[in-house]
């Protein structure tokens, strides 16, 4: 057994001792903390500078794919 | 195996006329080093954004991913989703628009405005290291899937892959690329779909599906059971059934536990590959402006949702209909000869093509850049021209073609799955790349020698710990593997990630900080430098 051989048992002792409900919790709040960060992004960050219509703000289509991301990590 | 008709085959050769036609036909519009390597920086979003998916999933993924979902499951789709997603939308208004405003043609380009020369060579030498093994690693996965069905020799489809992607990447640069990339993309995306649809129909619709996935894994799970020990039994019946489970427990015996899964990928290898992967980033240096490159991933983003739904799930349907197969890189060929009729399969097969080529020639190009930016133009001539630098970046280019060729027949005598190799050659570098991007982006005091050492460290680090783990190493030295899982690529890239990072920091603090006037726009927080027009 190396040094990295201990290191590693340890590590891995303490992570399995995480439950699966809780790892669910972490991946959806890291999609959720990403989510939220977009949405509260100024306005002239997701936009062209003569933007006239809705569908240029770049704010909506990135919430789009993290909104889908966050259903299917919630199903599976 | 059943064998192509007169239909398929007029379908393929269809497809690659026009694909073709259309590679050399921007070939004919490029004059200059600028035009052929970023496309005249006049590239629009759509283009970027569907050629970043399809240069992302290549053939490799469209084996790899649907034998390693007929192996492990639906966890594969977290190279796609959490994989991705995530860090391209950071990506989009965070990294890749301060890339785009700086005016680099390369990711080691920019290393050496923000750290030193060194720094630009290590990180240029690995680049070239990965993408001449990876051209090499795709055309092996093509040919050894065409030959399945075309009737010819694996030898004989590396030539001809090799053949087509060089005449156009050759002749029509970044601009060629990222063009027929696209097409590539919808036929690419419309093939796979076409599989997913006809299995699901074959086994009777979605529910039959589902139910017959669970009795698959029950089979299997008896299977298992009946050769692990008696105390051990109790504990696998309470385990939750993996294959439709996103998340595995830290202790799974698969390469893809939820630790290597949200740690590797999702904090190092995805970030690391969607900001400082020369071959995807240089797309988005050649969008025509700010907003382009921003929505180009924010669009390929919302593509990417799709990708596992019809890329993992038809190894998922090869799971219920062929249990018994061997080797999960088998499990798209066989479900494509026992799912499409005349005329479909020609159509799959030219998907199959498009996803080969369009990976292929990214980085064909983007090697070629790496190799006449960082190498030719900065060690041998600083003052090449425009217009040689166009056919450097061309001659260079073949030269890439023959060598894939040659690595292709290399690898042939090699039985480990495609993937792994793959994902294990990027682990070596990639955690160590990130670091020194992200310290280089958003720490003023990280300095040039700090970079270095933390670099080369990190590679090394990653080398021995993936030595470390093999067999015949553990036997001569007489201990036990380092890691319990199978295949632990994205346990090398945290790793070799942290003892990077550390070393940066530390050495950074023992280190003289980079002048102010050095750094400036170059890291954030500093005042930022308009593009060059």
């Amino acid at each position: 057994m190396t040094p990295l051989h201990h290191i590693g048992n340890f590590i891995r002792e303490l992570v399995i001792q995480i439950p699966l409900w809780c790892v669910r919790i972490l991946f959806l709040g890291t999609l959720i903390a990403v989510f939220l960060w977009v949405l509260r992004l100024p306005r002239e960050t997701t936009t062209p500078e003569n933007a006239t219509h809705w569908y240029q703000n770049l704010k909506i289509w990135a919430c789009l794919a993290l909104a889908i991301q966050i259903v299917i990590y919630s199903i599976f | 195996m059943q064998t192509l008709a007169s239909l398929d085959y007029a379908i393929i050769l269809a497809y690659l006329i026009g694909t073709l036609a259309l590679g050399l036909y921007i070939g004919s519009k490029i004059k200059t080093g600028s035009d052929y390597f970023l496309a005249g920086r006049r590239l629009p979003w759509w283009a970027i954004g569907m050629s970043l998916v399809a240069t992302d999933i290549g053939a490799v993924d469209i084996v790899g991913t649907g034998g390693a979902a007929h192996k492990h499951g639906l966890v594969v789709g977290n190279f796609e989703w959490i994989g991705c997603v995530p860090a391209m939308i950071i990506g989009a208004f965070v990294f890749i628009p301060f890339f785009w405003r700086s005016g680099v043609t390369t990711i080691p380009e920019y290393m050496e405005r923000r750290f030193n020369v060194s720094v630009r060579s290590a990180l240029a030498i690995c680049w070239i290291l990965f993408m001449a093994c990876n051209l090499g690693i795709m055309l092996l996965a093509s040919a050894k899937m065409m030959a399945v069905h075309l009737g010819m020799t694996v030898d004989q489809c590396i030539y001809l892959t090799a053949f087509l992607v060089g005449i156009y990447t050759i002749s029509g640069g970044l601009a060629a690329v990222v063009y027929t990339d696209m097409i590539q993309c919808i036929v690419m995306i419309g093939g796979c779909l076409l599989v997913l649809v006809l299995g699901i129909i074959d086994l009777g619709g979605i529910d039959q599906f589902q139910t017959e996935l669970k009795k698959q894994e029950h089979v299997q799970q008896m299977k298992q059971d009946q050769k692990i020990a008696a105390e051990e039994q109790a504990a696998a019946a309470t385990n939750e059934l993996s294959h439709t489970s996103l998340i595995l427990p830290a202790d799974s015996n698969t390469p893809f536990p939820w630790t290597g899964i949200f740690f590797g990928l999702a904090l190092i290898l995805s970030p690391a590959y969607w900001i400082g992967n020369q071959a995807i980033v240089q797309r988005s240096l050649g969008a025509r402006s700010e907003f382009d490159a921003k929505a180009a991933y924010v669009w390929g983003a919302l593509l990417k949702n799709l990708i596992p739904v019809v890329v993992a799930v038809p190894g998922l349907i090869a799971f219920v209909k062929f249990p018994e197969l061997k080797d999960g890189d088998q499990a798209f060929p066989e479900l494509i000869s026992y799912l499409l009729p005349v005329g479909l399969k020609g159509l799959f097969l030219a998907a199959f093509l498009a996803a080969l080529m369009s990976s292929i020639d990214s980085y064909l190009n983007s090697a070629s850049t790496i190799v006449t930016n960082d190498f030719y133009k900065r060690f041998y001539r600083k003052d090449a021209s425009d217009k040689s630098l166009l056919m450097i970046g061309r001659m260079i280019t073949f030269l890439l073609v023959v060598w894939a060729i040659g690595f292709a027949f290399f690898l042939k005598s090699d039985d480990a799955g495609i993937y792994t190799i793959f994902q294990t050659l990027m682990s070596f570098f990639q955690g160590p790349a990130f670091a020194i991007l992200i310290t280089g982006l958003l720490w003023k005091r990280a300095t040039g020698i700090a970079a270095f050492i933390g670099f080369v460290v990190g590679v090394c680090f990653s080398i021995l710990l993936f030595t470390l783990n093999q067999e015949s190493v553990c036997a001569a030295l007489g201990i036990k593997p380092l890691f319990q899982i199978s295949d632990p690529f994205l346990y090398l890239s945290i790793w070799a990630f942290v003892v990077s990072f550390s070393l940066i920091v530390i050495i950074s603090f023992l280190t003289k900080p980079e002048p102010a006037e050095k750094i400036e726009g170059l890291v954030f927080g500093t005042k930022s430098k308009r593009r060059p027009a």
